[in-house]
Formats: structure tokens, C-alpha cells, sequence
């Protein structure tokens, strides 16, 4: 029966059986993630997600920009010169001596008959040297002679014009011989002509490729100029970010290939009993963690392409210019699956160089490795945690002083991430310390989490560190959008509109600006009148008119500026919003909803021609307005019925100031709000009427509320912590399976075991949540000691109470209220299980 | 017929102090090629121990135990797993047959870890498990097979190749009486060939099958008889093997 190989054979075999020897393994290993993937599913999981999502942001994130060398199509430079002129011949003579060849195209502002809407007859080559990138077919074919033209869809339609019509222009006349697109921008709306057709052309660009260094002229831009990018790109940011997910996912994979190990320990131990050598025991665990990460990586990839694919067409049409469909960030799609790939198998190393320790017939038996000692000390993680706050104060300082401070931001997270790493296995020390006095399950549970603390220690960190992302979400968002200077938020309700006058909106008003000219009666009359119909096409019960002062508000100590309109409290705003007069202050300057603007020492009201937006004289040490236009420590009333979008009048100058500072006032436009949501269908119908008076309107935006931020914030670190929790906890469990036996054998009944998992559950989750949110604070006191211009520490006043409840109260209850429904459950076999 | 396993002056004892456990005491054992040995004893009395010992699973407290002329003192770890895929066969109660891989492929397994590419370790197996008659069974899976079919496959792991020792810890203790018989006659049949086997047992009906039974009582050998050989002769002429 027995078959024998020769001898010189087996002499000449490597003694750790070489790639035989690996390849057999490997593909056991193969075969055991094929037969107990649904074990790996979260690991599985969370890689797909980070790697698809990865895919998805990084490839939205470089293409809603325009495209780099917009609008240089593949010139290096283009000249741009105002109208037709001699002086512009002789100019576009000389360059195309010094640096020809060059393309030359002409563009006339044409106006659609009966609209406000204008497009652009545009004489250009379609096969030009430089300008192919920015024209395309859609149908149809390109003008080949002077009695021919192409338009965009939008034009053609605007004009009625099918392909074959006819086009009577000025007096002449073109057949549309097709339909074309300027693919970097949609909203590119012009006519193409052969060139030499545009008689009277407003702007003449002139392509070309600068041959020697000189300087050029003001009119000439260069592309590399342009197109000059930071260092913090898209592909930065969500490489950065996907880096900082996949610690996450290594720090949880940890936990989930030991659970793995161990189950498949036993047949480990008969593998090593077989001959293998120790490296190839490794190399079974190893592989597992590679092949997930490939798993993941490709699944990850696929998902994230089909995203892409499927959400390409909105983002071009929100980003206004053609996206090519693979388009990708293929660098970060590379790095995402090789990111993958090397977390998972690294976190599959440490548990692959655990399982060879453990001798064979303890292996063989079943029974798992004694738990390796920890470094106790806390002293390496509390250094690391320690210079994160160093280093992010030094680049909060720098960000404060606008000199940049990225690298320092980076360089103190990822210290950030290791000191909590390094100092999360001491506290779960300090918990088994205080277990002496509590009942007897819960004093095994939590001497548990200490004793197995080379797992539990990486499970925690895991859990901070998902609590850690959420909470720096929040709090951000919390300071952010608690920034009385400058306020986020959405910027109307759904049922509030604005229809501003021509120059009227907000952003182009204020000291160092001159107010744009009084419309005629007549003028404010047609606007006025556009705005009463919109008014009643919605069903407006207020049309409120607002006005515009000179005049906005600064902050002296920091010279940050306001942001926002300030428009002028007029009686009908006030009675609108439902405001007594009788109430406020008689010498209130200011009225606002921003809750501690009033507070604010050091502010003042600056107008006229203030210096607002240069660099503006420094306030003296009592705050006194250095120059004239200016009003220092205005009197501020906090008005809660005002408005609260950031569009709306939640800011308004008294006419008391008004008159006070002599400031002359203008129409900016008009609020109407209804008492329901103002339709599409209302809002379009809006817009036509509002061009019609050449005006223009304002909705709401998707701008999510602070709350809504801060509350997404919170509910994805709660979610993810009770994930990892989920996962941490059977692996803990599952290393103190044995105790368990021996409790039920001894006959504890299913509270005693619902007491350990729930003690474990809860006391993860709560350590967790401290640990995240204190390191959290941490962080953004260290980066906002010295940061004056985020408002300093200040920003951190606004305390998002009861999502800090949620995190540190709740989602430890919820975890432990999860342990103990799931954890009653009987161990499956109180012996030892067979391999086969 | 050499000397295969020699266990010389071996001790082996768990914990320390006041609560260590003698498993071994001063146990010297000889197996020549060709012999099968029946390790019997009671529960505790350290037969699992010595099979352990004996087969580099687990490292003696004091003593030597020499394989196929190497002492494994003088072995490194990869050196002893090298001497356990080519010089030692292991046979387990519960077969222990690794999960995912084929019939065919457990028992190639030991090859291609020494170093055998997979079409010549599989074909080496693949003889091996048709001379068991297990041939129609070598694509399917452990989980497929029957008791009986699953201890026949760990036996043809255990001597495929050039093994020349052969050590089962109760091969038959999970099988019913025919099984069992059936496993006992394998391990007698290449026995024949010049294999030698250690076996232990609880049943003496088994032990009957071997050339010299070993009695170990709290951890010394207290007996060695020789029980009459019919057994032997009524296997070799159930097993026509070649």
C-alpha cells in the first residue's frame, strides 16, 4: 500500500518545501475564504465600501472643477483682446511672428430676439490647432462656408431652428448644418461660423504656444499660471482620507483574522503536525488577510466604476461641462486597491505570527495561544498625543495667520492616531483594576477585556478612532456654523424666495463699493411690479422689499469680517417677521438673530468708502475707529424673530443708524414667502419673469443645517463604533469561549452570560466614547489655541450636548442592551469541537 | 530491519512545583521497521503523551527520542517539520482531514509541503488512496465521506510518500467494530512492507493485531508482552496488496 518516491528525489526537495509548499497553502487558504467568507463579511464589507467610496469622491472631487486648461483648449497661452481695432491687428501680427503658428478666434455677443438671454457668433476653425478640446459634433456637421452655421441645442432651440432651416442673422443668411458643444463648458451657448464671419466681433482670443521667454503682454495668460493647484489637491484629500480609513479597517481586520485564526486553529496544529513549516502555517493566515484585501479591492473597484458610471451624467450636468465616462483618479484607484490589499494583509500578519507560537498540540486541542503580554505603559501614546498637540497648535497658529499650516495639520492627526492607538490597551488596564468590587460576571468580563488586551486593546482603539472621526465632525461643524462673523447654514427656507435688482445681491454691496445706481421710477416700477406677480403666481403673503446700505459690520479685535447682507430694518421687515418696534431698544444699531453677536466686544459698523477688502488700518488698542465711515461698539440687539437663512435679512441695520450715519439707501430686491413649500414649477416660472425685468432669484439651497451635520456626524461614528463592537465583542468572547464553557458546565444560568457580553459590549463602547471624544477636544483645542481668525477656543463654546449624550450615554446602553440580548445563547459544544 | 523510533530515558511533565504532573517517567521504547507497537494503558497514564513525544508534536522534559537515525535534540523547529512530512505518518482519532481541500489533496498535502509539485504529489496520492479502494472517492470533500472513508484517507495520508513510521492514537475510536477491524488491517498490511506503526488503544481485541503490546501505568512502561500473531496472518490474508 504505501507508495514510495525515490530517495535522491526527496534530497534534492527544499527544506521548507519551496513553492510547492507555498502554492499548496495558498490555495487551502483560498479554498477556506471560499467556504467561510460569510465570517469575513465585515471585513469584506468595510473594504469594498472604502475603496468604492474612495473611487467615487476622488473621481468627483477632480472633475466638478473645470477641467485643467480651461479654456486654453491645448495652447500654452492665449491673448485676449477687447473689440477689433488696428491696434489689435498689429499686435496679433506680432505674435504670430514671434511665436506663430496661432489660431485666432472671434466672438460677438448676439441677443435672442424677445429675451434677456444672449449667445455668441463665434468664428473659429473646427479643426483648429489649439481649440479641439473645446468643440464637439454633437449632430450634424461643422460649417464648411460662409452660408453655414452650427449651434448649440440651447441656441437652436432659443431660435427655433432644426437642422436645415435657415438662420437670417443682421441681414444674412445660414443654414444650420449641425449642433455642437463646447465639452469643458455646457453653459458655453454660442453659433459657430468658418472664420472671417464675425464682422464686429467683442472679444478676440488669440491661441498660441509662447516660443522664448519674455515678458508678455498684460493680455496674455498662460495655462501653467492657471491651473496652478495646491498641494492639498482632490487626489490628496481622499488619499489622505482613504488612508485614514483603512488604519481603521486594519485596526478592526486585527480583531477579525485572530477570531479567524483560532477557529481554524485546530486544523493549523494539523498542518503543522503534517510537516509544515512555520512559515507556511504563517503564510495560511496571510494569505487569507491578501485575499480579502484583493476581494475587496477588486469588489471595491467595480462598485465604485458602476457608481461613477451611473452618477457621471449629474455631476455633468451640475459641473456644466462634458466628463469623459472613465475619467477616473486612476492614480487613487490604484492606490486604493493596493491601500486595501496591504492593510489587510498587514493586519493578518500579526495574528498569522501569533498562531505559529502556539504549540502543535495545544493547536491541535483546540486550545487558543495564552494571551500575549501587552505593553503596559501608556507613556509612548500619551508622548505621541502630546506632540499631536504641540505640532496642530503650531499649524492652527499658521492656519490662523493665513501662512498655510497643512503639512503640521497632517503630520498632528496621524501622531493623533497613533497615541490613541498606543494608549488605548491602558485603560482597558485601568477598568480591570476597578473590577474588584462588582458581581462576578461583570469582574470575568471586564478582567477579560484586560486579559485579552492585545485584542480588546486594538478593538478600542478601532472604536475611539470611529468616535474620534465623528466627533471632530461635529464639533467642527458645531464651531463652524457657531461662527457669529461668519454664518453657514442653508440660505432660505423652502418657503421663502429673493428676487434682487440688477447688481443687488448681497455679495456685491459694502464700504469700498459704490452702490449701484438709483433705477429710475419708472425701472423700479417694471422690477417692482415683476416682483408683486411672482408674489401672487406663489401665493405670497408677504412681499417684503429690501434695502441696501453701504454699510456692514467688522470685527475689530480679529478683523474678520462680516458675512451676509445686512439690509435695512425697515417697518414692513420688522412687521413681517412679527417684531414690535415699541420693543427693541430705542438705540439699537444693529438687529440680528446670530445668537452672541450681541455679545461681541470690539465690533463696529464700516461704510462708505471704509477699506473693507484691502488691507484695512488696524484698529487702535481701545478699538476706536481709526478713520472715518466707521462706528466703533454699535449697540446690538438680538432679535430671535428675525429670519434665520443665511440670505435672509437675519442681520438688519436700524433706520435709526441709517439716518445717524447719513447712509443712503437702494433697492437690493424683494423677499416673498409663502405659507407652503414654493414648487419647481413656481420657481421656474419665477425666473422667466424675473429676466424679464432683468432681474434675477434666489431659493434654497441644499445647504444641510448645522444640526443635520452634526447629527449625520454623530450617528455615523455610533453606527461604526457598534460595528466594530460587533465584531470586537465575538472576538473576545470567542478567546474566552473556554471560560464560558466551564461557567455553563458549572451552571450559570443565561444572566451570567448575558452579564459578560454585556459587560464587555458596554464597557468597549464606553471607554471608546471617551477615549474618541477626549481626543477628539484634544485635537481642536491643540489646533485652535492660537488660531484667531476660527475664532480661537471660543469656537469650541457651542457643545453639541445631546449628540455628546448620544455618543458617551446611549450608544454604550445601546451596546450593552445589544450584548445582553445576543449573549444568552448556550456555547454550541462544551467539548472540544472535531475538525472534520 | 533498523531501529525507526527509540525513545531513550524520556520524562514529561506538565506545570510546575507542587502542581506539576508527571505524564512520563524515565520511558525507554524501541520500534524496529516492520513492527507495530500497541501503546495501552488507562486514562492518564500518558499514551497520548508518548505518541506525542514520539512524533516531534511535543518536546520531552528530559530524554531523547531518535527518528530514522536523527535525535531530535539536535533538530531545529524546521528541521523536525521536515522530519514529520518525510519520516512520520500521524493517524488521529477524529481523522482530522483539513477542511476545503479534496480526499486527493489531503493526502498530496504532505508531499507538496516537502516540496513536490502538485500533478506528481497528486498522482503519488492518488495510487495510494486507490490502493485503499478509495479511488471513486478522491474528488469529494471530507464533509462527503463516511467515517469509515474519512480514517482510510488520513491512513493513506499518513504513509503516502516514503513515511517509514506510522503513529495513530486510537484510529479506530471513532469508528464501529467493522471499520475499525478494517483500519487495524491497513496499518498491519504496511506494517508488512516495513513500516513501522505505534498504536494506541484501549481496545485489547486491537491491541491482539500487533507484534508487542506496551503497558503504561501513571506514566511507565509496566508491561511489554507478545500476544499470539493469528490476528496478523487472518489480515494478510484478507489484504492482497502488492
Amino acid at each position: 500500500m504505501t507508495t514510495t518516491v525515490d530517495r535522491p528525489v526527496a534530497e534534492l526537495l527544499p527544506d521548507d518545501g519551496g513553492s510547492p509548499a507555498r502554492r499548496a497553502v495558498i490555495r487551502w487558504a483560498w479554498r477556506l475564504l471560499v467556504r467561510e467568507w460569510r465570517q469575513q463579511l465585515l471585513i469584506l464589507a468595510l473594504v469594498v465600501v472604502a475603496v468604492g467610496a474612495t473611487i467615487v469622491a476622488s473621481a468627483v472631487a477632480a472633475n466638478s472643477p473645470a477641467p485643467s486648461h480651461f479654456g486654453f483648449g491645448t495652447a500654452q497661452d492665449l491673448a485676449i483682446f477687447q473689440g477689433a481695432s488696428p491696434q489689435e491687428a498689429k499686435e496679433i501680427t506680432s505674435l504670430n511672428a514671434h511665436d506663430g503658428p496661432i489660431q485666432v478666434v472671434e466672438n460677438e455677443t448676439v441677443r435672442i430676439p424677445g429675451s434677456v438671454n444672449t449667445f455668441q457668433l463665434r468664428a473659429q476653425d473646427p479643426h483648429g490647432r489649439f481649440t479641439a478640446p473645446m468643440l464637439s459634433l454633437v449632430s450634424g456637421r461643422y460649417p464648411a462656408n460662409p452660408d453655414e452655421v452650427a449651434m448649440t441645442k440651447t441656441v437652436a432651440a432659443e431660435l427655433h431652428l432644426s437642422l436645415g432651416d435657415v438662420w437670417d442673422h443682421e441681414g444674412t443668411t445660414r443654414r444650420l448644418a449641425g449642433i455642437v458643444e463646447n465639452p469643458q463648458s455646457l453653459l458655453d451657448e454660442f453659433a459657430l461660423v468658418v472664420p472671417g464671419q464675425v464682422t464686429a466681433p467683442d472679444v478676440v482670443t488669440v491661441f498660441f504656444d509662447a516660443h522664448s521667454p519674455r515678458p508678455l503682454p498684460a493680455n496674455v495668460q498662460t495655462a501653467a499660471a492657471a491651473s496652478k493647484s495646491s498641494a492639498f489637491n482632490a487626489e490628496t484629500i481622499s488619499l489622505a482620507g482613504l488612508t485614514m480609513g483603512m488604519i481603521l479597517i486594519a485596526l478592526v481586520a486585527v480583531g477579525g483574522f485572530t477570531v479567524l485564526a483560532q477557529r481554524r486553529l485546530r486544523s493549523l496544529g494539523m498542518l503543522a503536525s503534517l510537516g509544515a513549516t512555520d512559515e507556511n502555517v504563517s503564510l495560511v493566515v496571510r494569505a487569507n488577510g491578501a485575499f480579502v484585501g484583493v476581494v475587496g479591492a477588486v469588489l471595491g473597484a467595480v462598485l465604485g466604476i458602476g457608481l461613477w458610471l451611473a452618477y457621471r451624467p449629474r455631476l455633468e450636468q451640475s459641473s456644466h461641462h462634458l466628463i469623459a465616462p472613465f475619467a477616473l483618479s486612476w492614480p487613487v484607484v490604484a492606490a486604493a486597491m493596493v491601500l486595501a490589499i496591504a492593510a489587510t494583509y498587514l493586519a493578518a500578519r500579526r495574528p498569522a505570527r501569533a498562531i505559529t507560537r502556539v504549540p502543535v498540540m495545544d493547536a491541535l486541542s483546540g486550545r487558543p495561544p495564552t494571551p500575549g503580554g501587552v505593553h503596559r505603559s501608556a507613556i509612548p501614546g500619551i508622548i505621541c498625543l502630546g506632540l499631536a498637540f504641540v505640532i496642530l497648535g503650531y499649524s492652527g497658529a499658521a492656519g490662523g495667520n493665513g501662512s498655510g499650516g497643512g503639512e503640521g495639520l497632517v503630520a498632528g492627526l496621524i501622531l493623533l492616531v497613533a497615541g490613541l492607538i498606543l494608549v488605548s490597551p491602558f485603560f482597558l488596564a485601568v477598568m480591570a483594576r476597578l473590577a474588584g468590587r462588582v458581581p462576578i460576571a461583570a469582574r470575568l468580563a471586564l478582567r477579560d477585556l484586560s486579559r485579552y488586551r492585545a485584542r480588546s486593546g486594538a478593538a478600542l482603539a478601532a472604536i475611539s478612532l470611529g468616535i474620534l472621526i465623528a466627533m471632530i465632525v461635529s464639533l467642527v461643524a458645531a464651531a463652524r456654523y457657531a461662527d457669529v462673523l461668519d454664518y453657514a447654514g442653508p440660505n432660505l427656507m423652502s418657503n421663502q424666495l429673493v428676487i434682487y435688482t440688477p447688481n443687488g445681491s448681497a455679495g456685491t454691496i459694502g464700504p469700498g463699493i459704490a452702490l449701484p445706481t438709483t433705477p429710475s421710477a419708472a425701472q423700479l416700477h417694471k422690477m417692482a411690479t415683476a416682483a408683486d406677480t411672482i408674489g401672487g403666481d406663489i401665493g405670497a403673503h408677504h412681499v417684503i422689499e429690501l434695502l441696501s446700505t453701504s454699510a456692514t459690520l467688522l470685527h475689530a479685535a480679529s478683523g474678520q469680517n462680516f458675512s451676509g447682507p445686512v439690509y435695512v430694518a425697515t417697518p414692513q421687515i420688522l412687521s413681517a417677521f412679527g417684531i414690535d418696534p415699541s420693543h427693541l431698544q430705542p438705540d439699537a444699531d444693529i438687529l440680528t438673530m446670530r445668537p452672541g453677536l450681541s455679545t461681541l466686544t470690539k465690533m463696529q459698523i464700516v461704510y462708505g468708502n471704509y477699506p473693507l477688502y484691502g488691507p484695512h488700518p488696524r484698529a487702535s488698542a481701545n478699538f476706536v475707529c481709526p478713520t472715518h465711515d466707521c462706528l466703533a461698539n454699535p449697540v446690538i440687539e438680538e432679535v430671535s424673530g428675525l429670519p434665520s437663512g443665511t440670505s435672509a435679512p437675519n442681520t438688519v441695520i436700524t433706520e435709526h443708524a441709517v439716518h445717524q450715519l447719513g447712509l443712503r439707501t437702494v433697492v437690493a430686491g424683494w423677499l416673498i414667502q409663502t405659507n407652503k413649500t414654493i414648487t419647481a414649477a413656481q420657481i421656474s416660472a419665477a425666473q422667466v419673469t424675473a429676466a424679464s425685468a432683468d432681474m434675477s432669484i434666489e431659493t434654497k439651497n441644499s445647504q444641510p443645517t448645522s444640526a443635520q451635520i452634526i447629527d449625520y456626524g454623530t450617528i455615523f461614528g455610533t453606527l461604526l463604533a457598534l460595528a466594530i463592537l460587533a465584531m470586537s465583542v465575538g472576538l473576545i468572547r470567542s478567546e474566552a469561549a473556554s471560560d464560558l464553557r466551564v461557567l455553563t458546565a458549572s451552571g450559570a444560568s443565561s444572566t451570567t452570560r448575558r452579564t459578560l457580553t454585556a459587560t464587555t459590549t458596554g464597557v468597549l463602547a464606553f471607554v471608546g466614547a471617551i477615549l474618541g471624544t477626549g481626543t477628539a477636544y484634544l485635537a481642536l483645542i491643540g489646533y485652535l489655541r492660537a488660531n484667531t481668525l476660527n475664532g480661537g477656543l471660543a469656537a469650541l463654546g457651542s457643545v453639541p450636548v445631546w449628540n455628546l449624550v448620544g455618543v458617551l450615554v446611549i450608544m454604550p446602553l445601546a451596546a450593552a442592551l445589544g450584548g445582553w440580548v445576543l449573549g444568552g445563547r448556550q456555547p454550541a459544544v462544551i467539548s472540544r469541537q472535531p475538525i472534520e | 530491519m533498523g531501529t525507526l523510533l527509540e525513545l531513550r530515558a524520556v520524562s514529561k511533565s506538565y506545570g510546575a512545583g507542587p502542581s506539576a504532573v508527571q505524564a512520563l517517567v524515565d520511558v525507554d521504547l524501541v520500534v524496529e521497521a516492520g513492527s507495530l507497537v500497541a501503546v495501552m494503558g488507562r486514562s492518564g497514564s500518558g499514551k497520548s503523551t508518548l505518541l506525542t513525544i514520539a512524533g516531534s508534536l511535543e518536546e520531552p522534559t528530559s530524554g531523547d527520542v531518535m527518528i530514522a537515525g536523527q535525535w531530535l535534540s539536535q533538530l531545529s523547529r524546521n528541521e523536525k517539520a521536515r522530519l514529520r512530512r518525510r519520516s512520520i505518518g500521524y493517524v488521529f482519532q477524529d481523522f482530522n482531514l483539513l477542511p476545503g481541500l479534496t480526499a486527493l489533496e489531503n493526502v498530496a498535502l504532505p508531499l507538496e509541503l516537502d516540496g513536490r509539485s502538485a500533478k506528481r504529489a497528486q498522482s503519488v496520492a492518488m495510487a495510494a488512496l486507490e490502493g485503499l479502494g478509495l479511488a471513486d472517492r478522491a474528488r469529494h470533500y471530507p464533509d462527503q465521506l463516511s467515517g469509515g472513508e474519512r480514517q482510510r484517507v488520513a491512513i493513506a495520508r499518513a504513509v503516502v510518500g516514503e513515511r517509514r513510521l506510522l503513529l495513530a492514537d486510537e484510529p479506530s475510536g471513532a469508528l464501529d467494530s467493522a471499520n475499525g477491524k478494517a483500519v487495524m488491517e491497513m496499518i498491519v498490511a504496511a506494517c508488512r512492507r516495513g513500516v513501522g506503526a505505534v498504536v494506541v488503544t484501549h481496545d485489547a481485541a486491537l491491541a491482539s493485531w500487533a507484534d508487542r503490546v506496551v503497558v503504561l501505568a501513571d506514566g511507565r512502561i509496566v508491561e511489554e508482552t507478545n500476544p499470539p500473531r493469528g490476528a496478523e496472518e487472518t489480515v494478510i490474508g484478507h489484504h492482497d496488496q502488492p
